[in-house]
């Protein structure tokens, strides 16, 4: 077992629920820790699975303080104090980022509002070493819609990072990748991961597999069992590093990881 | 063989080429069965209308009647742009969004029964005929423009938010520059709107002159030859100004070539 220790709460979900015409969400409560190993700057990976219509979406934006829940309340940070929209990143399924924009000037826009106090030059800087670092730097004087799917995304993660933002949310992230492309976006999340001692990455996916592979935590966002009728809230919480399955890159090759893979798929 | 199937084929895209062939054969057929056909009838052939035109824009007041039109729409297009903007941009804000509501119902009032209110409000011809094409217009570009606000993704706006960015910077970045481009769209659209509205409003006030004015005289005294020269000419340039535009759009923002090409 490696060593590592779970020592401040850095996201704190307490009895969040959501109704709109009828209840969407109910009672959500979880708890994510900084996770520190030594030598490594290493930062959490926690996933959120659930099935298509389940209601992740909302969820994910109750955790980016895009909507307000019924109830409940979710704090974040060393403070804890409650989440504000622009505190928490997020990386849409499309990739949303500014066509009428340059892929440079969607990443100067990214610290042109943030606490950076940085010169335009050693932002420009920043910028060529992460396009370097995540193979964009002969894109950046492109427009996002000459990009390819795998391109936008990077941009978009990367912007998100350049905010200063230490959360980041990423809604189905594997979705409509093939599975080269699932690695690549496996390795580009550990790697913004292990960037800060502190980041923090959401992930709110249906794709099992996927999901569990690159987590340390894992909540199960699910009906209860004989409640179909009702709505979702969190019915299991995997602690991933405890059964082992935690930063492994050739997990998915594990017959114990596919048979919890398999349970999973069944829950949800 | 092929290219006769894909003309005939549903769906199918030919090339530019093909395209430019088609036209110009359909183009010629066209005038050919006119001049063959039309001889005898009551309408100019189109060789009498070319005769017409060359005469028409080789005489000297054709160039002050052309400014005279085109000064008058590009005044016209320029103000009703600026207004429609500020109200569009302004929708946005709750308290005005009943007067751009307003404005696009206009759309539904016929400017002739307002001939009479606005030769009281205005000073002169040129006043009433600027004013009347200003009110001819504004309801048709706000009525775009809000269309195209409406339709900006949602994600757009949460974009900006995780980007720390304030409801007046967002409003900035997503529909004031994320738009401008579209914002041109629409003035190229609505500038065959402005264009058609001119012959109709220069009839107000004649002594300006203008293309609309020649067009009217010539009506009168049922010169077909030259009203059909002068609707040539109109046409002509507006297809010409419609290119320009459309050229000048992709060169203030080459990311719309891109859209174009997808």
């Amino acid at each position: 077992m490696m060593k590592y220790s779970k020592n401040e709460l850095l996201i704190d979900v307490q009895g969040v629920s959501l109704t709109y015409d009828k209840q969407i969400l109910r009672d959500i409560n979880f708890k994510i820790h900084n996770i520190v190993r030594p030598d490594v700057n290493q930062g959490q990976v926690i996933s959120l699975i659930g099935r298509s219509g389940i209601g992740k979406t909302q969820l994910f934006k109750i955790l980016a303080g895009l909507i307000q829940p019924t109830t409940g309340i979710v704090n974040i940070g060393l403070d804890q104090h409650p989440v504000v929209a622009g505190e928490v990143g997020i990386v849409a399924q499309n990739y949303i980022l500014f066509n009428h924009r340059t892929v440079q000037e969607n990443l100067r826009l990214a610290m042109k509002h943030s606490s950076n106090t940085q010169t335009s030059e050693e932002k420009d800087k920043l910028i060529q070493e992460y396009a370097e670092k995540f193979d964009l730097s002969e894109h950046l004087k492109k427009y996002p819609m000459q990009l390819s799917g795998g391109q936008r995304q990077r941009v978009s993660i990367i912007q998100q990072v350049l905010t200063g933002n230490r959360f980041i949310l990423l809604d189905e992230p594997f979705s409509g990748l093939d599975a080269l492309m699932i690695d690549r976006v496996m390795d580009l999340l550990l790697r913004v991961s292990t960037l800060h001692e502190l980041n923090t990455l959401v992930i709110i996916s249906h794709d099992v597999e996927n999901s569990l592979a690159i987590s340390d935590t894992a909540f199960i966002l699910a009906r209860e069992k004989g409640k179909e009728q009702e709505c979702a809230t969190i019915t299991e919480t995997l602690d991933l590093i405890e059964m082992g399955f935690a930063w492994n890159p050739k997990i998915r090759e594990d017959q114990a990881f596919q048979h919890l893979v398999s349970q999973i798929k069944h829950k949800i | 063989m092929d290219i006769l199937k894909q003309i005939f084929s549903p769906l199918t895209h030919i090339k530019g080429r093909t395209l430019v062939i088609l036209i110009i054969i359909q183009t010629v057929v066209a005038l050919l069965l006119w001049e063959i056909f039309g001889a005898n009838g009551l309408i100019p052939t189109p060789l009498k209308i070319i005769k017409a035109v060359v005469t028409i824009v080789t005489t000297e007041f054709f160039i002050d009647n052309f400014f005279s039109s085109l000064g008058l729409t590009l005044t016209g297009m320029g103000l009703s742009i600026v207004i429609a903007l500020v109200v569009s941009y302004l929708s946005l804000i709750p308290v005005f969004t009943p007067l751009a509501r307003f404005i696009v119902k206009c759309r539904y009032l016929t400017l002739t029964g307002l001939i009479f209110l606005f030769t009281l409000i205005t000073q002169d011809g040129h006043q009433l005929k600027l004013s009347l094409l200003i009110f001819g217009i504004v309801p048709f570009f706000v009525t775009s423009l809000l269309s195209i606000i409406e339709s900006i993704n949602i994600q757009e706006y949460e974009l900006c938010k995780t980007l720390r960015m304030n409801n007046w910077q967002t409003l900035l970045e997503v529909v004031i520059i994320g738009r401008l481009d579209q914002v041109f769209e629409v003035m190229r659209q609505n500038f065959a709107i402005a264009w058609m509205m001119i012959t109709m409003v220069e009839g107000l006030s004649m002594s300006e002159g203008g293309l609309g004015t020649m067009l009217i005289k010539s009506n009168k005294y049922i010169d077909l030859s030259t009203v059909f020269a002068i609707l040539v000419i109109i046409f002509a340039l507006g297809i010409f100004f419609d290119y320009l535009l459309k050229n000048m759009r992709y060169w203030l923002f080459p990311y719309t070539k891109i859209h174009v090409r997808k």
